[in-house]
């Protein structure tokens, strides 16, 4: 079976600064797979490279095909989606001018009113609040509002950069639990980037754990979580 | 009152040719934390290009919209030739080529067309319309009109589009947008056009009023950024309400306070700008920039 994702030997940075030394890993088609580490590890670089954000050698493959000098625009038109650090909201637009921006390359109408209805199932707080400005949100709200637009691009592949920063314990579980509907529901692939291991563990089938930019450990896991050693020396909890 | 009427309708005509250019302004400015130097410039080629068309005897309102049109392409050519190569320059090197695009434009006009100044039509009549006892000129209620109108598709352009929308994305977010997979520069470059277009009006509205010469538009500009700051430099809707506010206050005071009369209605404009600067940078509709660190 061949990835819907594939990193090969990925080398990035930021002017002379590498970050990446050389990381491959694999996202199987509607699969989950956590990207752990510790802080400047190179998690956020690594999506970063995906959808194109920073300059990288080595491959990145989605569906096959190589992502290599294509633009940002171009390699999320073709069915990723990035929820990026700080989550990408557009403050000065409303809640539903942000949605709307999720869906506006869509063609298939009946299907994005369709998929709206789904969002407002999941996050019933944002169709609420659709006419309101999108910085009036709380940041769990933010993060909502972010994974609801993600999941109006009708992605193959979801990115997401630590959807459980700055909130509180109870909203990382439920938002965990709507990524987690999302994936079975339709099947879009996830590649999620958390510094909270448990939960991330918990959530995704198999996991790499970074370690200044490069891979240290990977695995099923359930594995990785059940091995003591890896759990004290990477995970650290 | 008569004649307070008659200032006061003129003012708004006046503010409409301040308001469209002042909106020009901010849409750049939004789209790139910009002030552009050559709007006015940009307006005066456009209005020099309707004068080179209605004097081969093409309609005025056939040749309104084709400028339109023209200076929209204008708008997209600069941004592509001259902008986008230096799109991540510093603030101040973007200035300098505003300012060099200015006297560029200024020249190619004076080159092309001479200095000397000529008469452009109003598509108006010259006559006065009696307006529950107020006699009010044809010409300021056409101005009103079309400057009206302009600043309505606009903003029907921006709040009620998908266009619109990518565009206000792109201008304020375009990490984000690029993410959403909005072609971020090209969505600046739409600005770019729309600007021009936009200015494109205040120079055709103004021509007739002020004789069309290469340098018509440097005392506009000046109305426009006063507008553009009083209604703060971020808000389109401000930038509209600062022009219709400074065009008033300036006709009133020429008309009324005998020491600036017409000589010194510039310097009503620029101490508006000052005063705003001072007093309420952020401008009436502007929001505070605050900055979490």
């Amino acid at each position: 079976m061949s990835a819907l994702l594939e990193l090969e030997n990925l080398h990035a940075g930021y002017g002379p600064t590498a970050v990446l030394h050389g990381v491959s890993l694999e996202v199987p088609e509607g699969g989950v797979v956590a990207l752990l580490g510790a802080n400047g590890a190179g998690k956020t670089t690594t999506l970063r490279a995906i959808t194109g954000g920073v300059r990288w050698s080595g491959d990145i493959r989605f569906d096959g095909q190589s992502l290599r000098r294509m633009s940002t625009e171009a390699i999320v038109r073709r069915g990723i989606a990035h929820v990026p650090e700080g989550r990408g909201i557009c403050t000065e637009l409303t809640v539903d001018e942000n949605l709307q921006l999720g869906s506006h390359l869509r063609r298939d109408r009946a299907e994005v009113s369709r998929d709206y209805d789904r969002v407002f199932e999941y996050f019933p707080v944002l169709k609420e609040r659709r006419r309101l400005s999108a910085s009036t949100l709380s940041g769990g709200e933010q993060q909502m509002l972010a994974l609801a637009r993600a999941l109006l691009m009708k992605p193959r592949l979801m990115l997401l950069d630590e959807p459980s920063l700055g909130l509180a314990p109870i909203v990382v579980r439920s938002i965990f639990k709507i990524i987690q509907s999302i994936n079975e529901a339709s099947r879009v692939a996830v590649l999620l980037v958390e510094q909270n291991a448990r939960i991330a563990l918990d959530l995704s089938s198999a996991a790499y754990v970074l370690e200044v930019g490069r891979v240290a450990v990977h695995g099923d896991s359930a594995e990785l979580q059940g091995n003591d050693s890896v759990r004290r020396s990477y995970l650290g909890y | 009152m008569q004649e307070f009427f008659q200032q006061l309708v003129t003012g708004i005509a006046t503010g409409g040719i301040f308001a469209s250019l002042a909106l020009a302004l901010v849409l750049i400015y939004n789209a790139m934390g910009l002030v552009n130097f050559a709007q006015g410039e940009m307006a005066m080629l456009a209005t020099f290009v309707a004068y080179a068309l209605i004097n081969r005897g093409v309609s005025y309102w056939i040749v309104f919209p084709v400028t339109l049109v023209l200076a929209f392409g204008g708008g997209i050519l600069i941004q592509r030739i001259v902008i986008r190569p230096v799109e991540r320059a510093p603030i101040l090197t973007l200035v300098i080529i505003t300012l060099g695009l200015a006297a560029l434009l200024n020249g190619l006009a004076g080159f092309v067309f001479g200095y000397v100044p000529r008469s452009f039509p109003s598509p108006f009549p010259a006559q006065s319309a009696d307006l529950f006892g107020v006699f009010v000129s044809y010409r300021d209620l056409g101005v009103i009109a079309v400057s009206g109108l302009v600043l309505l598709a606009v903003y029907v352009l921006l709040q009620h589009t998908k266009v619109g929308l990518t565009m206000r994305a792109a201008a304020h977010h375009p990490e984000a947008s690029r993410l959403l997979g909005v072609h971020v520069s090209w969505m600046l470059a739409l600005g770019w056009g729309l600007a021009s277009a936009v200015g494109a009006v205040s120079g055709m509205m103004v021509a007739p009023i002020l004789l069309l010469e290469p340098n018509m538009m440097q005392s506009i500009i000046i109305y426009a950024f006063a507008a553009a700051v009083l209604g703060g430099i971020e808000s389109p809707l401000g930038a509209v309400v600062g022009g219709f506010i400074v065009g008033v206050t300036v006709n009133l005071a020429g008309a009324y306070l005998p020491f600036v009369g017409g000589d010194l209605q510039l310097a009503v404009g620029l101490a508006i700008i000052v005063a705003v600067l001072i007093l309420k940078p952020n401008g009436l509709f502007g929001r505070a920039r605050v900055r979490r660190v």
